[in-house]
């Protein structure tokens, strides 16, 4: 060991750019990593918090209704399985039905969503968008629609419109609701579709007292899809108490768009990151492979004073081991240290028109990079690994070098 | 010759090949070296000095013929037994010194005690020691490039003796130094030898050192040509 340092410090330039060659790679991986990981956490929080949330509560016979989700008769008792579950965040009932809101002759298919006011803030920003009138309180008669809603029927606030709704085991039910807030929607189709009324209120439509389409739920503790695991845990916690026919849907069967993502982006950081370890490998092979032929004499010596071969390469492996773990160490220290003073001057702005949408729903449009232990720990044991396996070569053609030939190197 | 051989030798040849051109080394070296001998091998350039240094000392492997160290037959040891046995039964000193540079004197001369796996304790211990007995142990911190060649020499001896091998094989140990040096160098061996019985085969022409050898076997042309067994002081 002492003498693997002290060859090290001999032929420094090399030594240098061996450990540059460890040290880049988990440098730019812990940062692409971290970069990643915003960028999960910011897709991941946008799908959660627009409708989704962690998980929903469903019917089983969720298939073959087309766009309507079926009625929870008693999602009371649904509740109090949650309620009597550790890890729950928050939780709340809705009742999303599909119908036809109509003003005179003018009429626009929507999307009425049944929401307790008080307790539908975490997964829709509709609340604080509202740009003319109020939003919803309990026991209110009315709905919240978007611009473009109110436009396509020339409607105000205290204006009247009726709906329509059609749901397979409801039937068709007839409500007419006065306007009593217009948000500014985040995107056009929102704005022209998604009709906010309360509980009550959708219940009625629906001619169903006390029935929901969904209890939509927050695990806590939860910050993007590396917790997938916590949030399946709590939701195993209370599925199996569920009353019969019902279902827990995951954020992945909630928001399919960004498991899609998660599976395409996941391996393809893998791809990049085996770049950057491929590109180190080589550097390490060169390097090492250089100082062996530089060393012939001394290795030959080493052997022909009775070293075994084992222990050559030993010598060479020990060498590549000390700078790759320094290598990696200083790599992931630059790493994190980068995205720290990243996060302390409040991480990384999004800019572009994307800063307007999640300004809209209630998201910071900042990117805050992020590394956990665990990749950090990966990032820099697969360089080191990578490096010693680098370093296999050399330290085989060394410890295959005969003595002779190698004295005679020497001479 | 009549004790037990150290080394012996039956019809050992070697011959190099290289883009098939065959170079023989050696043709035909009947030879036994003996315990506590002082034996150089001499011989014009390209006699086969060092070729016979090679084989006896395991580091190259004949083309026919036959080795035995103490009764053992090399030919049939692989290449890690070989090994094992130069760490254990031979010590080198070679003409360049071969000191290992980012070792000390004194890791360099516990350098084959440490391949052995003693463990470091004793191995200093024993190091230290024989560079005091070589007049050595001032520089014992020193690294090789602070040192003067006869010095390194001096320690490649003390790296050779440390682990009292059967046989200590020098190829031309004195060619780099001057003639005081030389003769230093050549003392010490000597006091090696008759102090503490180590045996000592050198290849040389070095006429300071055949002076002073008491068994002196000329090579010619791959062949020993004359063996003298000659009383010296």
């Amino acid at each position: 060991m002492k003498a693997a340092l002290r060859h090290l410090k001999r032929n420094r330039g090399r030594t240098i750019l061996t450990l540059l060659a460890v040290l880049i790679p988990v440098y730019f991986i812990v940062f692409m990593f971290g970069f990643a990981s915003a960028n999960l956490s910011d897709m991941f929080e946008t799908a959660t918090r627009l409708d989704a949330g962690h998980f929903q509560i469903r019917h089983e016979a969720v298939r073959g209704l087309g766009s309507a989700i079926p009625l929870i008769q008693d999602p009371d008792a649904a509740l109090a399985v949650v309620d009597a579950t550790e890890g729950v965040e928050w939780r709340t009932v809705r009742l999303d039905l599909p119908a036809l809101a109509s003003v005179d002759d003018r009429s626009q298919t929507v999307y009425v969503q049944g929401v307790i006011p008080e307790e539908i803030a975490p997964i829709s920003a509709i609340g604080e968008l509202i740009v003319e009138g109020t939003y919803l309180t309990t026991g209110q008669d009315g709905v919240v629609i978007g611009e473009e809603l109110a436009g396509l029927l020339k409607l105000a606030v205290g204006d009247e419109m009726v709906l329509l709704g059609a749901h397979p085991e409801a039937g068709i039910g007839v409500l007419k609701v006065p306007v009593v807030g217009i948000y500014n929607a985040p995107a056009a189709e929102l704005g022209r579709t998604v009709v906010h009324a309360t509980l009550e209120t959708a219940r009625r439509l629906a001619r169903t007292p006390g029935a929901a389409t969904a209890i939509v739920g927050r695990i806590e503790e939860v910050s993007g899809p590396w917790n997938a695991d916590r949030i399946e845990t709590v939701t195993s916690g209370f599925a199996d108490g569920l009353p019969a026919g019902l279902e827990v849907l995951g954020w992945e069967e909630l928001a399919p768009q960004v498991a899609a993502y998660l599976r395409v982006m996941v391996p393809m950081l893998w791809v990049f990151a085996g770049v950057f370890f491929a590109l180190g490998a080589l550097v390490v092979v060169n390097t090492l492979y250089l100082s062996v032929m530089e060393r012939t004499r001394e290795l030959g010596l080493i052997l022909s004073l009775g070293a075994t071969r084992w222990r050559v390469m030993r010598t060479i492996l020990v060498e590549a081991a000390l700078i790759a773990v320094a290598g990696a160490v200083y790599g992931a220290v630059a790493g994190v240290a980068v995205i720290w003073i990243i996060e302390a001057f409040g991480g990384i702005p999004i800019w572009g028109s994307a800063v307007q949408f999640m300004k809209a729903v209630g998201l910071n449009p900042v990117l805050h990079l992020r590394a956990s232990a665990s990749q950090v720990l990966l990032a820099a044991a697969s360089m080191v690994a990578v490096a010693v396996l680098a370093a296999w070569f050399p330290a085989y053609r060394a410890s295959k070098l005969e003595p002779v030939e190698a004295m005679r190197y020497v001479e | 010759m009549s004790s037990e051989a150290l080394i012996r030798t039956t019809d050992l040849r070697k011959t190099y090949v290289t883009e098939a051109i065959e170079t023989p080394a050696l043709n035909g070296v009947d030879l036994e070296l003996h315990e506590g001998e002082f034996t150089a091998v001499a011989g014009p350039s390209g006699s086969g000095k060092s070729t016979l240094l090679h084989l006896l000392g395991g580091l190259d492997r004949p083309t026919t013929g036959e080795i035995y160290l103490e009764g053992q037959a090399m030919s049939g040891l692989s290449k890690d037994q070989l090994a094992r046995l130069r760490l254990t039964s031979i010590g080198f000193v070679f003409q360049a010194y071969n000191l290992i540079p980012v070792l000390t004197v004194l890791e360099n001369t516990a350098f084959v005690l440490e391949l052995q796996g003693i463990v470091r304790s004793e191995r200093i211990e024993r190091a230290r020691k024989i560079l005091g007995e070589l007049g050595i142990e001032e520089y014992a911190d020193q690294y090789p490039n602070r040192i003067s060649g006869g010095q390194q020499q001096r320690v490649a001896v003390a790296r050779a003796v440390v682990s009292e091998p059967s046989i200590v094989l020098a190829d031309e140990p004195t060619a780099n130094l001057d003639t005081a040096t030389s003769l230093d160098l050549i003392d010490l061996m000597r006091r090696l030898n008759e102090g503490k019985g180590a045996t000592f085969f050198f290849a040389t022409h070095d006429t300071r050192l055949l002076d002073r050898v008491n068994r002196l076997i000329t090579l010619v042309d791959g062949r020993i040509a004359k063996d003298d067994v000659r009383d010296t002081a």
